[in-house]
């Protein structure tokens, strides 16, 4: 099966970066934002159905960081001052960890418009991963690897939720883990530590799960991320060793990080389907395990109409490789 | 000038309400005129009544560039009377830093507004062709100040690589599709060829310009230099900020801030032609006196001197972010514990952390007439 879907949070249409430059300034209330919000959900919701993404998220819209409905939900955590968000000009707020972590509430559910989602389409959820999150957190208070494992619960209980809420699908966003100046030469027991905190992550949830990596070269966690207990790989194909990663024969999903959410670009269809279909042949010698195409990273790095045109990009693409692998 | 620790600011400077709203076009309540006079007589500004009519009369495009000029004018006046050994205008015909070379620049179409974090954006462009000098974009505001200035001036430039990484490289992405089949590299790779040909097209005609004008001193502006922070974009980078001063008859430094400096400290040997380094410092530092252990946010100066860094800093000793003033002795400190770690003081120009554009003019003289102080407290100490 060869499937699309985004991979991050989606850029906020004009309207709505109007009115929260509105609101900040302190012109319109918080119910017209909220209102805007939710306005703004449905476009990037039916964006996604039109151009026939096979799961659909709510945008993230809401979200101010990848990390941000935690580092403000959970118990435990202070917000910190901003951070630079890898290597790109935008930046994010750190999580301190000054106490025990503890979730109380519900995280992803409270800043998701679940009633947006259209009840005939699959829903796909997008969290931090537990080792992202804890290397772009100022630990004060756990033992390093305590706090690791201790997020991996809370991601657990998270996903367990999200399912019981119909969504099909969770990613689990791991950036920090390939990106290289954080992970220069990626050490076989630190791969090992990631994989016993997914077991946790993803124990007894009956929803399909990927690990989408991506600012890195995912050539480098060859071939111990094979056995990470998840359904899916993603791979950002701007940052990998593509030849490299040809070399590995793959027996688990994989989502190709084929359209670039940093470059304003759109890209030309015929070279994204040789490419994919290259790494396809060479990843699947035997069988072919599910394939979905998708952005390296979030959408939200372009404005809204590019980010558009390059989930249409998306959809085709799917859809002349089904032709091919038919 | 002073000798030893001359004093210096790093280039923007916020722009009074006379001048945003008048630019626009805009009426000025009676307040809002009160202020220019106020300022202006402190400034000891000349002719202020015509600056008065001036405000009171309708928009024309005349009255807009008298409007540069009076604040440019203002900005300059305000350094002086704060003691600064090296002035600038405060950016005052600048809209910011990276729009207002692009808008004047072929080759670029603005996209939108794209986040920045929270309910911050900004406004980014693509490159679509090959980018062109249009029009100057520096040359007229320095022809005022040089004219105005009493003290030596110091020119900022937003460098190239800044310019290139804020921005979308669509036209050589484009180009060099198809050739080459890593994305990886073709992006690296069409990111040096719109460096290189954004410096040889744009940049270096506008130095050109500059130097030709009588321009002594240029800072490159580089906020983005440690975005990347591996050693192939080091490399880039001061292969494109040799490639940009070569051969100028001027002296250059680099402005950059908010960053982790190791891997510009490994890097920053290489540069030629770059007379002073000009680093924010004082944002990371305590506010208790003293030198040694309370100087916490001044480790990183070892680091460029170990890596045989041996021109000029520019360091910084006023926190730009914050409405905390600086005591003198506080500035004092900072300047007398980097002379203890680098040894030779004359290697120190003292100078705040980066533009002082989000401080108020009030604030701002107050940081600045400490900082002038501080650096007179410094040289009694040295005595």
């Amino acid at each position: 099966m060869i499937g699309c879907y985004v991979t991050g949070a989606l850029p906020r249409p004009n309207e709505l970066i109007e009115k929260t430059r509105a609101y900040e300034r302190g012109r319109i209330s918080q119910k017209e934002l909220e209102e805007t919000f939710k306005k703004a959900t449905e476009t990037v919701i039916k964006a996604q159905v039109s151009a026939g993404l096979n799961y659909v998220t709510d945008g993230m819209l809401k979200w101010q960081d990848l990390l941000r409905p935690f580092t403000e939900g959970l118990e435990g955590i202070t917000v910190g001052s901003l951070t630079r968000w890898f290597n790109n000009n935008t930046l994010y707020r750190k999580p301190i960890i000054t106490d025990f972590v503890e979730r109380d509430k519900e995280i992803v559910k409270n800043v998701t418009y679940l009633g947006k989602l259209p009840k005939n389409l699959l829903g796909k959820a997008i969290l931090p991963a537990p080792f992202t999150f804890v290397a772009l957190s100022e630990n004060q208070y756990y033992e390093k690897e305590k706090l690791m494992f201790k997020f991996a619960e809370i991601i657990n209980e998270e996903i367990r939720s999200l399912a019981e809420a119909s969504f099909s699908y969770v990613q689990l966003s791991e950036p920090a883990l390939v990106y290289e100046p954080l992970a220069p030469n990626v050490k076989k027991d630190k791969l090992a530590l990631v994989n016993d905190v997914l077991e946790i992550a993803v124990k007894g949830t009956a929803i399909k799960t990927c690990l989408q990596t991506f600012f890195g070269d995912f050539s480098q966690i060859l071939p111990e991320a094979l056995d990470f207990p998840v359904d899916h790989l993603g791979i950002d194909l701007y940052e990998t060793d593509i030849e490299k990663l040809k070399q590995y024969s793959f027996d688990k999903g994989v989502a190709l990080g084929l359209v670039d959410s940093r470059s304003s670009l759109v890209e030309g269809q015929d070279e994204l389907v040789a490419v994919a279909k290259e790494i396809i042949e060479s990843i699947y010698r035997s069988r072919m395990e599910e394939v979905f195409i998708c952005p390296n990273c979030d959408l939200e790095f372009l404005p809204w109409e590019r980010a558009e045109e390059k989930m249409k990009v998306l959809s085709s693409v799917t859809k002349r490789l089904r032709g091919e692998f038919s | 000038m002073n000798e030893l620790f001359p004093t210096q600011e790093v280039g923007s400077l916020a722009k009074p309400r006379w001048r945003t709203k008048g630019y626009r076009g805009k009426a000025l309540s009676e307040e809002e005129i009160a202020e220019a006079v106020s300022w202006g007589r402190k400034l000891g500004i000349e002719n202020l009544e015509e600056l008065v009519k001036l405000l009171s009369e309708g928009d024309s495009t005349s009255r807009k560039r008298a409007l540069l000029e009076w604040s440019s004018k203002y900005a300059i006046r305000f350094f002086e009377t704060a003691g600064l050994d090296i002035v600038f205008d405060g950016e005052q015909w600048r809209s910011e830093m990276y729009e207002h070379v692009i808008r004047k620049t072929a080759g670029f179409k603005f996209l939108g507004y794209v986040k920045s974090f929270d309910y911050r954006y900004f406004n980014k462009a693509a490159c679509i062709s090959k980018p062109k000098y249009a029009k100057s974009f520096y040359l007229d505001e320095f022809l005022f100040a040089k004219k105005n200035a009493k003290r030596e001036i110091k020119v900022p430039f937003t460098g190239a690589y800044t310019l290139v990484d804020w921005t979308f490289n669509e036209h050589y992405e484009k180009k060099s599709s198809g050739e080459i089949r890593d994305f990886k590299r073709r992006k690296f790779e069409a990111k040096r060829e719109f460096l290189f040909d954004l410096i040889k097209e744009v940049i270096r005609p506008e130095i050109s310009k500059l130097v030709n004008a009588g321009a002594k001193w240029i800072q490159i502006d580089e906020p983005a230099v440690t975005t990347n922070p591996t050693d192939d974009e080091m490399e880039l980078f001061v292969e494109s900020f040799n490639e940009t001063v070569k051969g100028f008859n001027c002296a250059f430094s680099l402005h950059n801030c908010y960053s982790n400096y190791e891997v510009l400290a490994r890097h920053a040997c290489e540069l030629r032609n770059c007379s002073q380094l000009s680093l924010e410092f004082a944002n990371r530092d305590s506010r208790q006196t003293g030198t040694g252990n309370a100087r916490t946010g001044y480790k990183e100066i070892r680091l460029f001197e170990e890596h045989g860094f041996h021109g000029d800093y520019g360091l910084g000793v006023v926190d730009v972010h914050t409405n905390f003033v600086e005591s003198p002795e506080l500035v004092r400190d900072r300047i007398l514990h980097v002379v203890k770690i680098i040894g030779d003081p004359s290697r120190i120009h003292v100078s705040t952390d980066c533009g002082l554009r989000t401080r108020t003019w009030e604030i701002s003289f107050k940081k600045l007439k400490n900082m002038v102080l501080g650096a007179e407290l410094a040289r009694k100490a040295l005595k």
